[in-house]
């Protein structure tokens, strides 16, 4: 069990403070820590709990769902996306007290997407910019997983790898008879060993209902608790209903926002960070609407809300004659990134990768509701069977298309709020690259021995709407997310993304957020008192890191690092 | 395993609605746990859990939710509804899994996965929309409530909504709620209340909760010591079900197949 009871400064509500960041999840924990170090006022406003976790976490499937994005969303388009517990986090940690934990970095293909295949977009900055914060954030978390990760720019992890479960076993059994690499036991942010007061995982397959033991890295426990000791606010269950805007400044001011009674408040603020993920972010620019920013806050290119992507997240499920259990181990426990990059032999851009997944009971009698039609009998049947079936994620990368987007319905939340509307539809790159991975997948499971193999369609992650860009004709903010429009309004969580990758979005997204923090640092109060830019990359700062997080122990292979 | 006796139950009906001994023909009797790991029981267990996780559980098991949002002829139709979506018919009397007052407090409670679907009304409505299509479906086609038909014509008429090709007499319903979409709202609802149960875990082998105590078999499917090794039998579904995908003539329906909805990764 992991304590988390730091006394934390209480500020009067309204008083002046530097930054206020809006949603404490992934971004928003890290930033909080970093500013409050470096020595800014800083409020940090959540939307759910800050929880106890001893108190009101369990090993649970259907108990926990508190934990989600639980407020209606309307979901929409030809291939409408379940959000929820399927990628929407609620409460101090955010996704990160959900995600499975998966933490392959991007590629350095990935920050060049339009440049290199034409489609896409490209980044305004490149891997070599995000290397070093990719390498603090695995100490910081810290990541573990092999001594050689041979995919994108090759590199090591700091925590050992984690034992093989039955799902990743199988995986490495039918990689290996077709010929593909397969990287085992991570990269995870889990704790394959104990360190300071966290202990190391005990392999109970409950990480996405919250990691009760303190082994798997959130925020809530890596970050959180040393920006309260140093300083930093947070109000839980306070939702942010808008944005204030100076017309005559063209500055923000602050947001108003709901407390937990229900009562309103206005918070006056130097700058504003807003770090509520991909559907929520655009969404509060949106309700923010003003005089000057009709089409909403920081909109002026059109953009916001536009360009949301999800990966495409296909569950391939497989009945072997043995015993599997899959409801052992962490479900991130190996994968192989064999079909990451663009193959010109292949009918489509971009790739994907391949990743255990361990479903526990309610989630897989959805999945063969889904991938089998099983009800009634069946369905019992099917159960019974649960511990012999594995599944495998595919994480496949879909491209970022203009119609794909986040904008305000008619209907209206508790708080009289107009709720997301979210409506994606695939293309023609997308669909190609599904079929043909799914098909690759289901490969593997058959190489593996499963007797049977079906799937069921899905998508998982969440990322843009709220893009990063060197043109503010066509992007909301730029490589340090501050937004083109409003010179002290910055967005710093997966919404910033302009491609996604075939790797789960949360390493990279804290990794951003790291590098964000080290620019305002850099920038001092010029941030609150001036309009200027500073195109100037911050030198990178070690000495911000948490307590116990170690500098060394990291292996390096300097052959593929060229700059 | 344990005959139960059913006082009242006419022997020839309950007979065609248990699964059967594929030898004999002859109904399997209920038992307290059906499945392949007699003897498991993940309750057993319970003093090596959390507080928080005993405290949910046990509740779960010792006190479902009251009736709050059904009316009553609701709860006896979707009680009938919920016999054919996930059937216990194997399971003794006072070893069957409530369902429908979980369906039932979520949707007192409002409480939705955190999306609907824009061809979609809220949870609440679709519920009593699908009910006047069951009705609709029933009366046109049989002249008869759904409640008076037989098991293995309600049995089908349910597998015209998971086919895709519904029986007549619930085109207007359909026109404002896909019925593939009332179809996965419906059986994710009995699956959510049925595989929370312990119950339900001991019967598919799940281990459960492990906090504070860890796994440390996770290798080769086998065991931790307080678990069992699988000991299978074969089974028919019984005569009457139309639900079991063995049987040949049941073919999935891929075309209108829901995307996932749950978080894996």
């Amino acid at each position: 069990m992991q304590r988390i009871d730091f006394p934390m400064r209480r500020r009067p509500v309204g008083e002046e403070v530097d930054y206020v960041i809006v949603g404490v999840g992934s971004a928003g924990g890290v930033l909080l820590q970093r500013l409050a170090r470096a020595g800014f006022r800083v409020l940090g406003f959540e939307a759910g709990p800050f929880w106890d976790t001893e108190r009101d976490w369990v090993s649970d499937e259907a108990g926990s769902h508190q934990l989600y994005w639980e407020d209606l969303r309307i979901t929409g388009g030809t291939d409408p996306l379940a959000l929820g517990a399927n990628n929407s986090g609620k409460g101090v940690g955010g996704g990160s007290v959900h995600w499975a934990a998966f933490t392959p970095r991007f590629h350095p293909s990935d920050f060049e997407v339009y440049t290199r295949d034409g489609v896409g977009a490209d980044w305004p900055i490149s891997y070599w910019d995000l290397k070093p914060y990719y390498e603090l954030l695995e100490r910081e978390m810290p990541v573990a997983g092999p001594a050689y990760f041979p995919w994108g720019d090759p590199h090591g992890y700091p925590f050992g790898p984690h034992p093989m479960g039955g799902v990743g076993n199988m995986l490495i059994a039918g990689c290996t008879k077709l010929g593909i690499g397969v990287s085992a036991g991570g990269p995870v942010a889990i704790l394959s060993g104990s360190r300071a007061d966290r202990p190391h995982c005990i392999y109970r397959g409950y990480c996405i209902q919250g990691c009760k033991v303190g082994a798997k890295a959130s925020t809530l426990i890596t970050h959180v608790p040393d920006a309260l000791a140093h300083g930093a606010e947070i109000r839980d269950r306070c939702m942010v209903a808008r944005i204030h805007h100076d017309r005559k400044t063209n500055r923000v001011t602050g947001v108003s926002y709901i407390d937990r009674d229900g009562r309103e408040h206005f918070q006056r603020a130097k700058a504003v960070i807003v770090s509520g993920y991909a559907i929520e972010t655009p969404r509060l620019l949106l309700n923010s609407a003003c005089d000057g920013y009709a089409g909403g806050l920081a909109n002026s290119s059109g953009v916001v809300g536009k360009y949301l992507m999800a990966q495409a997240g296909s569950v391939i499920l497989g009945r072997f004659e043995t015993l599997i259990r899959m409801y052992k181990a962490p479900p991130a426990h190996a994968l192989t990134e064999e079909f990451y990059e663009t193959d010109p032999k292949r009918d489509f851009a971009r790739g994907f990768a391949v990743q255990t997944v361990g479903p526990l009971p309610i989630a897989f009698g959805k999945q063969m509701m889904a991938a089998r039609g099983a009800w009634g009998w069946g369905l019992r049947r099917i159960m019974m069977d649960y511990n012999h079936w594995s599944a495998l994620g595919l994480l496949g990368e879909i491209l970022p298309w203009a119609d794909n987007r986040v904008t305000l319905a008619q209907e209206k939340d508790q708080f009289g709020l107009p709720v997301a509307h979210v409506t994606f539809n695939l293309h023609d790159n997308d669909r190609k690259l599904i079929r043909f991975g799914t098909k690759r997948v289901e490969e593997i499971m058959h190489a593996a021995g499963a007797q049977e193999v079906v799937q069921e369609a899905r998508y998982a992650h969440l990322v843009g709407a709220a893009r990063m860009g060197s043109d503010p004709a066509t992007s909301v903010v730029d490589g340090f997310g501050r937004t083109h429009d409003i010179a002290n309004l910055f967005i710093c969580d997966g919404s910033i993304l302009p491609t996604q990758g075939s790797a789960n979005p949360g390493l990279t997204i804290q990794a951003l957020a790291a590098r964000t923090a080290d620019y305002l640092i850099s920038q001092g109060r010029t941030i609150f008192t001036s309009d200027r830019r500073d195109p100037t990359a911050p030198p990178i700062r070690h000495d911000l890191s948490p307590p116990d997080t170690f500098k060394g122990g990291v292996p390096r292979y300097s052959g593929a690092s060229a700059t | 395993m344990k005959p139960d006796s059913h006082p009242g139950e006419p022997p020839r009906e309950t007979d065609l609605l248990r699964p059967r001994d594929p030898e004999t023909g002859d109904p399997l009797p209920s038992t307290a746990q059906p499945g392949y790991y007699p003897g498991y029981r993940t309750l057993s267990q319970q003093t090596f859990w959390d507080a928080a996780t005993r405290r949910k559980v046990l509740a779960r098991v010792e006190h479902p939710p009251v009736i709050r949002f059904f009316t009553p002829e609701e709860v006896t139709l979707m009680t009938a509804m919920a016999d054919h979506l996930l059937p216990q018919r194997d399971r003794a009397k006072h070893r069957r899994i409530p369902i429908v007052p979980w369906i039932d407090e979520r949707l007192f409670l409002r409480r939705t996965p955190g999306y609907r679907f824009e061809d979609m009304p809220p949870d609440e409505e679709a519920y009593r929309l699908g009910f006047a299509a069951i009705e609709g479906m029933a009366t046109e086609s049989h002249g008869r409530a759904f409640l008076d038909l037989s098991w293995a014509e309600q049995d089908k008429l349910l597998k015209s909504i998971h086919d895709g090709h519904p029986m007549p007499g619930a085109e207007k319903v359909w026109r404002a709620m896909p019925h593939h979409r009332f179809w996965a709202l419906l059986l994710q609802d009995c699956i959510e209340a049925y595989y929370a149960h312990p119950w339900a875990w001991d019967e598919i082998g799940f281990g459960g909760p492990a906090y504070p105590r860890a796994y440390f078999r996770l290798e080769n499917g086998e065991p931790e010591p307080w678990e069992k090794d699988e000991r299978r039998y074969k089974w028919d579904a019984p005569a009457a079900a139309v639900s079991d995908p063995d049987e040949p003539e049941i073919a999935t329906h891929r075309h209108l197949a829901p995307h996932g909805q749950g978080g894996t990764h």
